[in-house]
């Protein structure tokens, strides 16, 4: 497969399929849905053939492996340029994998404009794809941008009653940060380019650009401008507001997607472009940043506790459990870094079960409310059993893959600082005591009277629905009893960016 | 006057001579407006090689002692006129066809004004310039109340008529100005003399700077920038919608030409001195029209606000190229960011415009955004070209109108002075404007199919126009490469 240029294929052939699909009849829904599922499957087909050719791929000096680069905009140096390390290895065959999922999982719920549904939904892979494998900090953006308006129409169109002003709030507030990235994009490319007295090659080259070495001044200003775009979409305290909107609005594939695999652009922008591109900036501004994500954990957990609403519990469950991913990120520590991709994994793994999960009980009742659930272990024993299991893998039962994440981030965090694992730790708690909260309230007592009344409507999980939470489970368990299979992948790019900070400047210093 | 001038003419000649055949043809066969398009249409294209045949050398070449010169930018910006005169002229039959207005009149009067923008496009002699403009503007006021039976038209053409003689005036007194101190009316003789006024041989005299300031009012009035922009949503609003969308792009690229050859060339030297007047109009023009365009129920009103904070985004590019050291690459990239700007401005603000015509196909349909209701269902192309358009309106990428704006923020930003802080507004500005025009987007394809929603019309001219106007904005985004060398050529031969 050394000629293939798998890659790209894995970009674009969902967008072949979006364009394959725009040819097909609205009324043919049948066919529109198989096709998708076909693209989608196909675009995961192509990920296995990249993780099972990645050992054997030669890195580039950069440690990125299958690069293909082509000039695209020759008058300021900006390439089409892709490659891929450990990290976004990870985060491919995650993207890819829960939009096949997501997609199956649309089966039934998506009765209406299924073909704009699909179009949207195969566009949007297109984008996710790309910006965990582009090289060029240009190319990033506008993959970046491609993300936006599939969602806003997935949100708008398909969403819940409120999903307007979701959907207006999620677009403006990602708009706002990522315009400020564009701004620090062309700024770090045009201070390169007045560096190589005026000439652009080069200056959007993410491998160039890593070892240019900007002045604190520039450093500092683009830090913050990426900054804010990745700190919304993670989402961090207090960027966190469009989130528990987007989330109950969205359909229920358009939340997995959201929450499995947009929230981890912004981990995956920290450690791909935030880090190593300005690293002294990091270190200047790494003290407060984990003290954002100490907050997110707890207020988070403390938020989730006492939602009422199954969807906004697990959305602000998203923004605690992100919290250990950002924490994980900013304590610059070789296990702690490791475990925040992990935990990135997981949580897209995990999470994104539990909203089909919900989507499962929602499909029966419409409803989504937590006081009128209950009892549901005795009538619905599969569900029962498969929501237990992810509930205790987002908790963080040792043995399944939520515990591996987040233990790892515990003890790089402890290395560095034992008061801020505490805070972390203790947060643990609390996350399990709303999980298990809700698994008592909705699944343990009598059948509630609301759930009674729907009579032979609320029937357990079909064929349909197993089929699409036993690759995550399966996962789940895998990642979780050998987690070695991620770590060896993640150990030569963590090494590289922790070596870029610890050249740029001295260890964290004074923390706790 | 030898050959190779002849050539040089050869263009502008062509297009009043098009405009003169139109007059004859529908003298000839009154009413036949099939034929009128056709030959328009077909006109244009050939228009369009000789523009490219006349200036394929790249070479400059003067005529009439210096008045009038053919170089890049001159073959730039005709061939985007004539783009712009094509596509206007593929959207107009749907609306005049219904209300029964003819199309000769009015395509004969478009192709007056473009051959008037076409001479600005060339002219280096300030009379020329003024000659050009008032070419440019007097058919624009009768295209306006085209509509002559419709009362919005003729308040919007009067105040349109009223506010451009005045804003005329304003500039041909800033340019008696500036021939009474510098005592000629050539652009490069202007230039020169300010150099030596700046590199302290002359003194800087005060009727000099007033004339400056009349003639940035002037352009200020004629490319709508704020505050000088009031006429501007009436005279849109009631306007027939296709000269709407020519309004909102041909005069408006055509004023700017004018201010390339009059302060990126003739008051280059003085460019210290009106940079932080060009720097605040953007800011204001951007703002002010994002703000207002927000609560505007009217789409003809919301877009007419909506190229207004264009307006302050092309005005960006000029301020990079003035804050820039002359002769910089600096300042050449701010010339070519404007040029840019305006040819992906072309294609996605005339492709908005179109669709809101197609759905204007009876007389009598409203211009509220309300009757975008369930597009995206009930015509699925239309809608998802209007996305299209509204999206690159918005700055969304790979579309036309996200590289634009990418390069004019990259031209702010080698720019100097306080030139680069103008970037940070105007990625301030695109998220707001993101907020209306996405909510067009939500009419579209977040609410219901209304009871009784007019059909969209789909003639042979107006899908092709579509077309065009589509891929020009998705092509322009997608190998921005294409067009980039073109606009840095014509940038550079003002330097």
């Amino acid at each position: 497969m050394s000629g293939l240029p798998i890659l790209s294929l894995v970009i674009f052939t969902p967008l072949a399929g979006a364009l394959l699909l725009a040819f097909v009849p609205r009324d043919r829904v049948a066919l529109l849905r198989w096709l998708a599922l076909g693209t989608a499957v196909l675009t995961f087909a192509w990920t296995l053939l990249m993780v099972a050719g990645f050992n054997d791929a030669t890195p580039d000096r950069g440690g990125f492996r299958f690069v293909e680069a082509a000039s695209w905009i020759p008058a300021f140096g900006i390439q089409y340029k892709v490659g891929v390390d450990g990290i976004s290895l990870l985060m491919v065959l995650l993207t890819t994998l829960l939009t096949a999922v997501s997609i199956l999982a649309s089966f039934g719920p998506i009765k209406e404009r299924v073909k704009e549904y699909m179009i949207s939904f195969l566009v949007l892979e297109v984008g996710m794809v790309g910006v965990f494998l582009a090289l060029d900090t240009f190319l990033f953006y506008v993959f970046w941008e491609v993300v936006l308006v599939p969602m806003y129409l997935i949100i708008g169109i398909w969403g819940g009653p409120n999903r307007i002003y979701a959907t207006i709030k999620f677009v403006l507030y990602t708009l706002i940060g990522s315009l400020l990235m564009l701004v620090a994009i062309l700024g770090t490319a045009f201070v390169f380019a007045s560096g190589h007295g005026g000439d652009w090659t080069g200056a959007f080259d993410y491998e160039q650009l890593r070892g240019f070495g900007f002045s604190e001044g520039v450093q500092l200003a683009a830090f913050l401008a990426f900054f804010l775009a990745f700190a919304i979409k993670v989402p961090m305290f207090p960027f966190h507001t469009w989130l528990p909107d987007a989330h109950v609005e969205a359909p229920t594939a358009g939340s997995v997607i959201l929450a499995g695999v947009l929230l981890k652009l912004g981990g995956y922008g920290f450690i791909r472009f935030s880090l190593p591109l300005f690293p002294q900036a990091s270190h200047d501004l790494a003290v407060p940043i984990i003290v954002l994500s100490l907050i997110a954990i707890v207020y988070g957990a403390i938020v989730a506790l006492v939602q009422p609403d199954l969807k906004k519990l697990i959305a602000y469950s998203s923004v605690s459990h992100m919290g250990f991913v950002t924490l994980g990120i900013f304590v610059f520590q070789q296990q702690a870094l490791q475990g925040a991709v992990l935990q990135m994994v997981n949580h897209g793994l995990i999470t994104g079960a539990l909203f089909l999960l919900v989507g499962v009980i929602y499909e029966r009742t419409h409803d989504r409310t937590i006081a009128k659930m209950g009892g549901l272990m005795g009538t619905l024993p599969v569900y029962a059993v498969v929501f237990g299991f992810f509930m205790l893998a987002s908790i963080g039962l040792p043995g399944l893959s939520g515990f591996v994440g987040e233990f790892m981030v515990f003890l790089g965090t402890f290395a560095i600082s034992p008061v801020y694992a505490a805070v972390a730790v203790l947060v643990m708690t609390i996350g399990a005591a709303y999980l298990l909260w809700l698994f008592q309230r909705m699944f343990t007592g009598d059948l509630s009277d609301f759930l009674r009344g729907l009579g032979h409507h609320l029937t357990d999980m079909d064929h349909t629905e197993i089929l699409t939470l036993a690759p995550l489970a399966a996962l789940v368990v895998v990642f979780g009893v050998v987690p070695g299979l991620l770590l060896g992948v993640l150990q030569a790019p963590t090494d590289a960016v922790l070596a870029g900070l610890h050249s740029a400047g001295q260890a964290l210093g004074g923390l706790p | 006057m030898s050959s190779a001038e002849l050539a040089a003419l050869t263009p502008l000649v062509y297009v009043i001579g098009l405009a003169i055949a139109l007059v004859v043809v529908d003298m000839v066969r009154p009413g036949d407006d099939r034929l009128v398009g056709i030959l328009a249409g077909v006109g244009l294209l050939i228009g369009m090689g000789v523009v490219w045949l006349a200036g394929a050398n790249g070479a400059t070449q003067e005529v009439f002692g210096g008045a009038y010169r053919l170089d890049p930018l001159t073959t730039f910006l005709d061939t985007l006129f004539l783009v712009v005169a094509f596509l206007t002229i593929l959207f107009t039959p749907d609306y005049l066809r219904p209300r029964g207005y003819p199309l000769a009149e009015y395509a004969a009067t478009l192709l007056f004004a473009i051959s008037g923008a076409m001479l600005i496009a060339g002219a280096t002699d300030l009379l020329v310039l003024f000659l050009g403009l008032e070419l440019l503007v007097l058919p624009g006021y009768m295209l306006t109340a085209y509509a002559k039976r419709d009362g919005l038209a003729t308040e919007g053409a009067i105040k349109y008529f009223l506010l451009g003689s005045f804003s005329s005036a304003i500039f041909l007194f800033g340019l008696a100005f500036t021939w009474g101190y510098t005592g000629t009316t050539s652009v490069a003789g202007v230039a020169h003399r300010l150099e030596q006024v700046v590199t302290g041989q002359q003194p800087i005299a005060a009727g000099l700077l007033m004339g400056l300031a009349l003639l940035t009012a002037g352009v200020a009035f004629k490319i709508a920038a704020v505050p000088f922009h009031y006429w501007t949503p009436d005279a849109y609003q009631g306007s027939p919608t296709p000269v709407t969308g020519y309004l909102s792009v041909g005069p408006k690229i055509a004023a700017f030409a004018l201010i390339l050859r009059l302060f990126a060339e003739a008051l280059a030297p003085l460019k210290a001195d009106w940079v932080a007047v060009v720097a605040v109009l953007a800011v204001l023009t951007m703002t002010l029209g994002n703000l207002v365009a927000l609560t505007q129920d009217n789409i003809k009103r919301m877009l007419a606000y909506s190229s207004i904070a264009h307006t302050g985004y092309i005005l960006v590019g000029l301020a990079a190229f003035a804050g820039a050291p002359p002769g910089s690459e600096a300042a050449k990239e701010g010339i070519a960011s404007v040029l840019f700007y305006a040819a992906a401005y072309a294609f996605m603000n005339l492709g908005a415009f179109a669709v809101v015509a197609a759905l204007q196909g009876r007389p009598g349909v409203t211009s509220q955004i309300a009757t975008f209701a369930g597009l995206g269902r009930r015509a699925p192309l239309a809608g998802a070209l209007m996305l299209l358009f509204l999206l690159s309106l918005t700055g969304i990428p790979p579309t036309a109108g996200f590289f634009a704006k990418a390069y004019v923020i990259a031209a702010a930003l080698a720019s100097g002075g306080l030139v680069p802080w103008l970037a940070v507004i105007v990625v301030i500005n695109a998220a707001i404007a993101a907020f209306y025009y996405l909510r067009v987007g939500v009419v579209m394809y977040m609410q219901d199919v209304p009871s009784g929603a007019q059909p969209v019309t789909n003639s042979l001219p107006m899908r092709l126009g579509l077309v065009v106007a589509a891929v020009g904005t998705v092509l322009i985004g997608l190998v921005p490469g294409l067009l980039l060398p073109m606009a840095q050529a014509a940038a550079a031969a003002i330097l």
